[in-house]
């Protein structure tokens, strides 16, 4: 398998801070790898040392066999970049906006035309070719935010939230683009903060926490690895005590009111426990194996709550 | 890359109402109001009336009279009683009057009374007074004054271009509104920088196969070739529909507006290296830039400014801007190397802003 990007050794520190620590990633060609993680968790800074956008502390980017630091022309000419903003210019027509950002990669004139109007069939806004940007609605926008970044027809495609704040009319419009290309041979790194998507629509996923990655692999893997299956509980009493009565029985994990608990041996030991300690179960439900609980097992924190 | 962002910024700056007004529009509207206040040049043909009393064949009050008339930019406005005179004064009709008193003895303290409004600045009252009392003398004077010969001649010091006969008014608000308004071109340059940070525009750029220097360059020189565009327009409509000469060369004007555009678009990259918001841009660079247009004289003449403002007013590149441009539009025969040293004042300001903003840029 090719590698379209390989992360070596990868890092990031700002003064005393560490953002990113030191980072192996090989993403194939062909593939599209979800990235996930909290806020704070390194994703963006990860992005954006990928992408040249970022200066690393230490490590290595490789994209498409180029060494970012030692050909950095070459090697971003591979890479298109869908900032989690809206990186467009409002004032301006769609047209008007991927002439100038295919004009960055050297393409212009009638290739530029036929880039462009390639890039806008691809995100479905042909028809609205013409129009000022802010007479958009958001999902267009968005839209026409991922044509920017698709319009010098790159190897390699990073997707930073792309579907923040739209309609689900768009939101599948978006899923769509990206599945297309897929097929078409391009390799998408996509980062969201909804669960649903990256299982949609990842091969693999890398779930990043405190500045590395924690797992990665396939859906079906980390779920196998990763979100046993457990029960989770809600009492009414002092929460901290009842998670230290359950700890003797299984792993247990605390989302709010809520413990979820991965029981050693049955989850009658875990109950017997807290009721032990006179507080009161007032719900218990079965939990089943997806990849939000592998990525609770991991992390500790659910994606939404801390976005 | 470059004529990709210049092209993009000319359809942004289209778009854009507010800077197109701020860019042309407000700079054409100061230059009416200015050159319309200070009326002389072109406007000259409505001189200044002074107001006169004297009692009906009174002599010397008829001399007075007559030699108003004969003074260029004076014309004797008859009052049929003192006090409508004064009133007339009082109630800013007139910028000054002339009483005559029938017993009018200077040996014994009876003078002329000149009615004026003793609390306006000196610089507005003292040309008016001493052109009026300098009238008065000439015309009550004992030795034949009509026939008196010229005792003074004006000329121009070595080292200075004698100045085109007739210096409108427009002479000197087209250059000074020019070059204020010229440097708002730094508020757009940082206001750019902004919003393409806060969009993620400025991400994209670093993402794309173009050097740092580059993306730099190409937000700068679109700027600067706008600033060249509307000092060419501001200089244009003067020539064209003010009647503003150009005495000396052309060259050297061109030279100064390049030397003036560089200077305003590098100062822009030094704003912009301070970071902030968009409105606080919009808020405090205007500001900015107004004093030091004030302190270059670009609304207030320099030569009416204490020494120690105008020690200040060097600091600042306007004022060596403005001071090229009047040598340039006014002094016959200035060439290039008459303005060297502001050439190198403002290239040396230019120099100066752009290593400072370089330094404290963060691309990151």
């Amino acid at each position: 398998m090719t590698a379209m990007l390989e992360l070596t050794g990868l890092g990031k520190d700002y003064g005393e801070r560490t953002a990113v620590k030191a980072l192996d990633l090989t993403v194939t060609k062909g593939e599209i790898l979800g990235l996930l993680g909290p806020n704070g968790a390194g994703k963006t800074t990860t992005i954006s040392m990928a992408s040249g956008v970022v200066t690393p502390t230490r490590g290595k980017v490789v994209i498409g066999g180029v060494a970012l630091a030692s050909d950095p022309r070459a090697a971003k000419a591979k890479l298109g970049l869908v900032p989690q903003d809206l990186a467009l210019y409002e004032e301006l027509s769609a047209t008007q906006n991927l002439t100038f950002f295919a004009a960055l990669y050297g393409i212009h004139g009638k290739l530029a035309a036929e880039r462009v109007d390639w890039a806008l069939g691809v995100v479905g806004l042909a028809d609205r070719a013409k129009d000022i940007v802010k007479t958009y609605s958001g999902g267009m926008q968005r839209r026409l935010n991922i044509a920017a970044g698709l319009v010098h027809k790159p190897e390699l495609l990073i997707l930073d939230e792309p579907t923040v704040g739209v309609d689900p009319q768009s939101r599948n419009h978006i899923f769509e683009t990206v599945r297309k290309l897929r097929e078409s041979g391009i390799t998408v790194i996509y980062t969201s903060y909804y669960m649903e998507e990256v299982e949609a629509l990842c091969d693999r996923v890398a779930i990043m926490d405190g500045g590395a990655i924690v797992a990665l692999g396939t859906i079906g893997e980390l779920v196998a690895k990763y979100a046993g299956k457990g029960v989770e509980l809600e009492v009414t009493g002092d929460l901290d005590q009842a998670a230290t009565a359950a700890r003797a029985h299984g792993t247990v994990t605390r989302e709010g009111n809520v413990l979820r608990i991965e029981p050693t041996a049955g989850i009658a030991p875990v109950l017997a426990a807290i009721e032990a300690t006179g507080m009161t179960i007032a719900r218990i439900e079965s939990r089943q194996a997806t990849l939000e609980t592998a990525f609770l097992a991991l992390t500790g924190r659910g994606l939404r709550d801390v976005a | 890359m470059i004529g990709a962002s210049i092209l993009k910024e000319i359809w942004l700056l289209l778009r854009d109402r507010g800077r197109l007004i701020s860019l042309f529009a407000l700079p054409v509207a100061f230059m009416v109001v200015f050159g319309s206040m200070f009326k002389f040049g072109p406007d000259k043909g409505k001189p200044r009336p002074i107001g006169v009393w004297h009692e009906v064949n009174d002599a010397r009050g008829v001399a007075v009279e007559t030699q108003l008339n004969a003074t260029p930019g004076f014309v004797a406005k008859a009052y049929p009683t003192p006090d409508a005179l004064r009133n007339a004064v009082a109630h800013e009709d007139l910028a000054a009057g002339l009483i005559i008193p029938t017993d009018f003895d200077p040996a014994h303290g009876k003078l002329i009374e000149l009615s004026i409004d003793e609390a306006s600045p000196i610089q507005v009252r003292g040309p008016i007074e001493g052109a009026v009392i300098g009238t008065v003398m000439r015309a009550l004077s004992p030795v034949a004054p009509r026939d008196m010969p010229q005792l003074v001649m004006p000329k121009t010091p070595p080292g200075l271009d004698k100045p085109i006969d007739d210096i409108s008014a427009f002479q000197v608000t087209v250059p000074g509104n020019a070059v204020l308004f010229a440097f708002f071109i730094a508020m757009a340059v940082a206001i750019t920088f902004a919003h393409e940070r806060h969009t993620g525009v400025w991400k994209r750029l670093l993402a794309a196969p173009v050097p740092r220097w580059q993306a730099l360059v190409g937000k700068l020189v679109p700027y600067f070739l706008i600033a060249m565009v509307q000092l060419g327009f501001l200089f244009g409509l003067g020539a064209g529909v003010f009647g503003m000469k150009v005495a000396g060369s052309v060259l050297a004007l061109v030279l100064l507006s390049a030397a003036l555009a560089a200077c305003a678009t590098c100062f822009g990259l030094l704003v912009s290296s301070f970071g902030g918001t968009e409105r606080q841009i919009g808020s405090t660079v205007p500001v900015v830039i107004l004093v030091m247009g004030l302190l270059s004289g670009c609304m207030f003449p320099r030569l009416l400014m204490p020494a120690f403002m105008k020690q200040i007013g060097n600091a600042v590149p306007q004022s060596w801007a403005l001071d090229g441009y009047y040598a340039v539009l006014v002094r016959a025969g200035t060439g290039v190397a008459d303005v060297a040293p502001q050439l190198i004042a403002l290239t040396a300001f230019s120099l100066g802003f752009a290593l400072l903003g370089l330094w404290r840029f963060k691309f990151e």
